[in-house]
């Protein structure tokens, strides 16, 4: 499981950060390994607001797609890892329309959630 | 070039940690811009390498890495950010908090807030200047304090010897004040008058120097639409300026275009990438000197 600190941890730094070289109402995107089951992909604007709709495109490190589903309501969505080959790591990305960000994960933080 | 030069270089280690083969003598440092490359240089020495990973045709604000981009940033022995909102890319990732140093935390306090200005050129898709003026190195002061926080850094980690590290930073320090007075003394017949930069990249020269600076957001070194020239001439009409600030040469067309509007062109690269010749103050003298050339030619 995702420890909430870091990830409050991180989504804050993200929004705090936005405004210091993006656009007003920027998409922040944050990805992490829960469980080693399961990448959770969150998706906020800068003001704080959830993104309640988007896509999210999973991609491997030659920008192939592996795996594309939606935002939850609450801003999140969930990849298998077992559904996907993430052993060159992955690139999350997330487009809600008007705004796109998004997240890498290399193959050693996925690593360093599996207990190796 | 020498951006060049570590790009291959980068991309020649990152193919050799996929196969274990790495072997490496002494530390490995990542910089997020040329100018932080250069001072980490300068005071590491031959102790290590210094690596800025940034192809030298994508801007290094907007880079958009790739996975094994960020594998071999995971693993350098330090990660020199520059602060100030230059880079989005560190805000993208996981880095590891005890080896990524921000180079402009001690001068968070004079940094400069710019106003909001969202457009889109080439591939790195739209993007904004709103926030915070990121090229804090183009007043040798603040580049000063970033390089003392480098070699902090780098002593901190035991990633070279602190005296050489010290010795190295005196140099390195006298020669940015150097520049500091030199900039000072030439531009100082350009107080107060009226400057036009193709792109706001000169904020902290502007600052420091008592400039008055009207920015437009022009792609580096591309000729000028004529929507943009007809920018240009208002901005003309409105600030009087007789100085044009190019960051990358145009095509010879262009200055001459810009030239009808009585206009002197500089060219003044920001120096987010290594210059094509010398280094990053030699390069600076050069800009400076061309600056206070069209000054003279200007009648200020």
């Amino acid at each position: 499981m995702i420890p909430t600190a870091l990830r409050r941890a991180a989504l804050g730094l993200c929004v705090t950060a936005a405004p210091l070289g993006a656009a007003a109402h920027q998409l922040v995107v944050f990805a992490s390994v829960e469980d080693c089951t399961d990448v959770v992909v969150e998706a906020k604007f800068s003001n704080g607001n959830v993104a309640q709709k988007g896509e999210v495109r999973v991609l491997g490190e030659d920008r192939d797609v592996l795996s594309t589903l939606m935002l939850e309501e609450n801003g999140t969505a969930r990849v298998g890892l077992d559904s996907i080959d993430h052993s060159a790591g992955l690139l999350i990305e997330v487009d809600t329309g008007g705004h796109d960000n998004y997240w890498i994960l290399t193959p050693d933080d996925i690593a360093g959630k599996c207990g190796s | 070039m020498k951006s060049v030069t570590a790009r291959l270089a980068f991309v020649a280690v990152t193919g050799l940690v996929g196969t274990g083969a790495l072997a490496q003598d002494g530390p490995r440092v990542v910089a997020v811009n040329y100018p932080i490359q250069y001072f980490a240089e300068r005071l590491l020495g031959d102790a290590g390498e210094v690596i800025f990973p940034v192809p030298t045709d994508v801007d290094p604000s907007f880079w958009r890495p790739g996975i094994s981009d960020i594998s071999l940033v995971q693993g350098a022995d330090l990660i020199l950010l520059n602060g100030a909102g230059f880079a989005t890319w560190v805000d993208r990732v996981s880095l590891p908090r005890s080896r990524t140093v921000t180079t402009g935390a001690a001068i968070e306090d004079q940094l400069i807030v710019t106003e909001s200005i969202t457009h889109s050129h080439g591939d790195g898709g739209e993007h904004s200047h709103e926030g915070v003026a990121s090229y804090t190195w183009l007043d040798p002061t603040l580049a000063s304090l970033q390089a003392n926080a480098i070699a902090e850094a780098l002593t901190a980690r035991g990633l070279a010897e602190d005296g050489d590290v010290a010795d190295r930073l005196a140099v390195l320090q006298s020669e940015l004040a150097a520049l500091d007075d030199t900039t000072r003394a030439a531009l100082s017949p350009l107080q107060g008058a009226a400057i036009i930069a193709t792109h706001p990249r000169y904020h902290y020269l502007e600052r420091r120097y008592g400039l008055s600076m009207t920015s437009l957001e022009w792609d580096a070194g591309a000729m000028p639409t004529q929507d943009e020239l007809a920018e240009l001439s208002e901005a003309v009409t409105e600030t009087g300026a007789q100085i044009l600030i190019w960051e990358a040469a145009p095509p010879a067309e262009a200055m001459e275009a810009v030239a009808a509007f009585g206009l002197q062109s500089v060219v003044f690269p920001p120096l987010a990438h290594a210059p094509e010749d010398g280094t990053m103050l030699e390069a600076l003298n050069v800009s400076v000197a061309a600056l206070a050339a069209a000054a003279r030619g200007a009648g200020n």
